[in-house]
């Protein structure tokens, strides 16, 4: 498998607070890759940077061998990689349908005078949006809902949304922040479920997420980042194996429990 | 579809009765007011555009306002062409300026902004009053000649009620034609959720900024014809009333929604003046049905039927 994300040697402070150092990992094509680590490992910013919503200090983002360094967050978005928000965002007064017309890539060859005087060409597109709007929102069970504007919808659903919507351009990758956190956990598998049918369709995600159960039944690979850099990565076993781990999360407590199992 | 069909009966019905009333009132005066009313519309509908779908609460409108009109009322008297010709010159300087201003200012933040173009209105303000070269100062342009086409004068109220009808269709025509297609979409999009747009591979700014300007031309081209109705344009011209008036329309009626807008101009046009019957109370009443309305309305009218819409959804979907 060759790299869709490549990240190398991303440096980025706040104020002289280094919140991710050195940082280099890759994101293999049509994986699904989980990243993980305590709070302010620097998760956050890493996927800031790489989206293009934080300049780098330092380092190089390549998106398919395509240097996306310092790119702005739509530019970004325009290469394929989208991500989607830790605080769920959607468009609160828009319909479901709406909020993936927004977000669609088949009007992106239309211009302003096509979109005003809704030429043949532009309703051609506006239909194939459409119809693919309707499919993703079907996808993640929402179609019940399809005119209800976006603020009727539960946490969770504004996450399947979000995501749908995240869908809608046919990105290569799709960086999701905390995709579960505060979901129904009855909804969690369904969660997973949705997002392997997406990865099978051809789509590579890349994952930050606390809850290790749903990485771990996900992710072909798992990296961890500990104080803004990488620490470890591998399968899922071997990194919940990995005694690093479990002293980077639970500090020195993890020492504390191999002396009591050495007694 | 029998919504849209409403609304297309709605619109059929207003315009007809707006073109019989000259027929329908011989009093000037009325005249004058529904003159008024048919070109505060325009200018808060595209106040609307820059404030309620694109998020920008600009009060460079204002500016633009004065500006469109010393350049029509300048065209006619010093230039010698015609109204025609100053209305379009009045949109034409306008689009550059709103281009200069808005290239200079629309990334900055919210506050930043709000300031940048308050400071605008103020400097437009006061160039009318103190560049005596140009504008004349504080005694104005007096004895604006009625428009002419083809030898035809739009010498009386009524005459002139039909160009600011003419204008008030184009311009919300225009304006529907565009806040109802995509681009209407994504500006709401962006005064929603400006980083979620980013996220999906939209700059926001190019967006922004036709807004402002597409406004800009309005708004001048408004004030250009307003100054002739007025006959006389002086440093009044950029008193902070039309902004206030503007403002009001678009609050009251709802940010961001365009029918809700077009009635609320309506309205507010039509309630001081149906407020004759008691005249010593008439600004105190019309001062409490605002502060009402902002009170148990802060999103305007149609937000407010929004919110209730979405409170009943959420309770059907218990």
């Amino acid at each position: 498998m060759s790299a869709l994300l490549e990240v190398r040697g991303l440096c980025k402070s706040f104020s002289g607070v280094r919140a991710v150092q050195d940082a280099s990992f890759e994101v293999e094509a049509g994986s699904i890759t989980g990243l993980i680590g305590p709070n302010g490992s620097g998760k956050s910013t890493t996927i800031d940077c790489v989206s293009g919503f934080q300049r780098l200090d330092a380092g190089c983002v390549y998106l398919d061998g395509a240097d996306i360094s310092n790119c702005r967050p739509a530019a970004v978005a325009r290469a394929g990689l989208i991500r989607t928000f830790q605080n769920v965002r959607v468009y609160d007064s828009y319909n479901l349908l709406d909020n993936l017309l927004v977000a669609e890539a088949p009007f992106r060859g239309q211009g302003w005078h096509d979109a005003l005087l809704r030429t043949p060409s532009f309703r051609r597109a506006r239909a194939m949006a459409e119809r693919r709007a309707r499919e993703l929102i079907e996808m993640v069970g929402l179609t019940r809902l399809i005119d209800a504007p976006a603020a009727v919808l539960s946490y969770g659903q504004k996450k399947l949304l979000a995501f749908a919507a995240a869908m809608m351009s046919r990105p290569r990758l799709i960086v999701l922040d905390e995709p579960v956190a505060g979901v129904n956990p009855t909804r969690v598998n369904e969660v997973a479920a949705i997002l392997r049918a997406a990865n099978a369709a051809g789509v590579s995600f890349l994952i930050v997420e606390h809850n290790v159960e749903f990485i771990n039944s996900l992710c072909d690979k798992v990296i961890v980042f500990e104080q803004g850099s990488k620490l470890t990565e591998g399968t899922p076993d071997q990194v919940r194996d990995d005694p690093r781990v479990l002293e980077a999360y639970l500090g020195i407590a993890a020492k504390a429990v191999e002396r009591a199992e050495a007694v | 579809m029998t919504r849209d069909r409403w609304t297309l009966l709605g619109v059929i019905a207003a315009v007809v009765l707006l073109a019989l009333l000259p027929q329908l009132s011989r009093s000037n005066y009325i005249i004058g007011i529904a003159i008024s009313g048919l070109i505060f519309l325009a200018a808060a509908a595209a106040l609307n555009l820059v404030y309620g779908y694109a998020g920008l609460l600009s009060f460079a409108q204002l500016g633009f306002w004065g500006v469109g009109g010393y350049c029509s009322a300048i065209a006619v008297m010093d230039f010698h062409r015609s109204f025609w010709e100053g209305v379009l010159f009045a949109g034409l300087v306008n689009l550059v300026l709103s281009l200069a201003i808005g290239f200079a200012i629309i990334r900055t933040t919210r506050h930043a902004f709000v300031v940048a173009t308050l400071t605008f209105a103020l400097l437009a303000g006061l160039i009318a009053r103190d560049w005596i070269g140009v504008t004349r100062g504080p005694l104005g342009i007096p004895g604006l000649p009625p428009p002419t086409m083809f030898g035809f004068a739009f010498d009386s109220s009524a005459r002139f009620y039909y160009i600011a009808l003419a204008f008030m269709l184009v311009a919300l025509g225009f304006l529907y034609g565009l806040m109802s297609s995509r681009i209407g979409l994504v500006l709401k999009a962006i005064s929603q959720n400006d980083p979620l747009v980013e996220s999906q591979g939209i700059s926001p700014t190019p967006y922004k900024l036709a807004a402002f300007v597409i406004a800009a031309v309005i708004t001048g081209m408004a004030g250009g014809i307003y100054a002739f109705h007025l006959k006389i344009i002086d440093p009044s011209f950029l008193d902070f009333y039309y902004m206030q008036t503007f403002l009001i329309i678009v609050i009251i009626g709802g940010a961001g929604s365009f029918w809700a807008v077009v009635l609320a101009g309506a309205a507010m046009v039509a309630l001081p003046e149906a407020l004759r019957f008691s005249n010593e109370l008439r600004m105190v009443i019309y001062g409490v049905v605002l502060v009402t309305v902002m009170m148990l309305m802060p999103q305007g009218i149609a937000g407010w039927l929004e919110a209730r819409r979405v409170a009943l959804m959420r309770k059907a979907l218990r």
